[in-house]
């Protein structure tokens, strides 16, 4: 998870590497900790300190880390010679290691030459049935392939072993959500719920589902969701008090003959709509008009 | 943090004190032959400004406090990893390789 101040340090950090300050290595352990996808820095600034005798033999031990992470890097920009010599001096260092052996696989990825990358993974768990990330890697595969039933098929059969792995479920999630299926969908963000209670973006990507599959309950509960992303974010999260405004609006439009609930809800919103046009004010201001005619259209403000 | 790390030493320096005076006590209290009832009242005052120095020091003088409210500035979470055991290579980078093509890896001598 990515906290505010961590944020905050990942951006000065980049901006110093970007403009020769130092610090590579410190950035390049932040986006591995944080698990960032940054290729293109990681691929120049690693690559500079894999060049540099000296600084790569300050290492240590990290060094085989970073060839890792450089070779990783390499294939997501597409230089496949770097990756390639990243690799064979980690094979050098490490023969017949299946880490070693995934990073080959997933140069064959890279390659585009899918069915000697599924020879390699199907190698690989043979040795290793039970290797967590080579069966991710062959989701990822049939997903890159563009075999989103099958990538959904290996997911589920996945999650039936591995049920505590959140990172799974959030990619099936992301699946079922691009497919429309918005029901499995927010079954995954359930189970993501259950897992990580603490982290409001799960709570807001399930209201998220809930308000797109619409009807009058689920906007309801979709407007608790929202409130409960907006308590655990301390209010900073736009979208959850943007969401808490249009399930508002939703609810009044489908509720319009009997208000019986109307007290209660109403609060909530002008709650919400006094804190997006502070927030609007405060690091926006410019575009404040926008936001009351749009409250207005909605019929949230008079 | 200096005033609390020299709160922290005088603290400490009273207790190493309050067992010096003990022990002389106990010395004295042999010369005269008398049954040892309770510590004297110097070493009970001493301990406890001791205690209430040292507990000071030990909350002032490592760093400041970390907030565990969820909601925190520095705990808030603004957004999630991203899922790289599920990274996928063919995307426009293929199309828009990365500019500067003399990026090389040196081979090791």
């Amino acid at each position: 998870m990515v906290g505010a101040a961590e944020e905050a340090r990942l951006r000065r950090l980049e901006s110093q590497v970007e403009n020769g300050g130092g610090g590579a290595w410190e950035y390049l352990c932040l986006v591995r900790k944080l698990k960032l996808r940054r290729s293109d820095q990681v691929l120049r600034h690693g690559l500079a300190l894999l060049n540099d005798p000296r600084a790569r033999s300050k290492l240590g031990g990290e060094e085989w880390t970073l060839y890792e992470q450089v070779a990783i890097a390499a294939m997501d920009c597409q230089k496949l010679d770097v990756a390639k010599d990243c690799i064979a001096t980690l094979s050098k260092q490490f023969p017949s290691s299946g880490r070693v052996g995934r990073l080959e696989a997933m140069m064959h990825e890279a390659r585009g030459a899918w069915a000697e990358a599924e020879r390699a993974y199907a190698l690989l768990l043979e040795n290793n049935p039970f290797d967590q990330i080579t069966q991710k890697r062959r989701v990822a595969m049939a997903k890159a392939q563009g075999n989103i039933s099958a990538a959904v098929d290996y997911l589920n059969k996945y999650l039936e072993i591995f049920m505590a792995d959140h990172d799974a479920w959030r990619e099936l999630a992301e699946i079922y959500v691009s497919l429309q299926m918005y029901k499995q969908a927010a079954f995954c963000y359930e189970e993501l719920i259950l897992a990580q209670p603490t982290v409001p973006l799960y709570h807001l990507a399930y209201a998220e589902v809930l308000y797109t599959m619409g009807g009058l309950e689920n906007l309801q509960t979709a407007k608790k969701y929202y409130a409960l992303t907006i308590e655990l974010t301390g209010g900073k999260n736009t979208r959850a008090l943007y969401g808490v405004c249009l399930c508002s609006a939703a609810i009044s439009q489908l509720t319009k003959g009997r208000n019986k609930e109307e007290k209660e809800g109403s609060e909530l919103q002008s709650l919400a709509v006094e804190a997006l046009t502070k927030d609007y004010k405060k690091r926006a201001p410019a575009k404040v008009p926008l936001l009351t005619n749009m409250l207005r259209n909605m019929k949230l403000t008079s | 943090m200096g005033f609390g790390f020299a709160l922290g030493v005088f603290g400490g320096l009273i207790l190493a004190h309050a067992a010096y005076a003990t022990i002389q006590y106990r010395g004295m209290l042999k010369i005269v032959e008398e049954e040892f009832s309770g510590p004297p009242m110097n070493v009970v005052v001493e301990l406890l400004l001791g205690l209430a120095l040292c507990m000071w020091a030990g909350l002032a003088a490592p760093t400041k406090f970390l907030s565990i409210l969820p909601d925190s500035d520095e705990n808030r979470i603004v957004s999630l990893p991203t899922n790289l055991d599920f990274m996928i290579f063919n995307h426009r980078g293929r199309v828009f390789p990365s500019s500067d093509a003399e990026l090389k890896l040196k081979s090791k001598s």
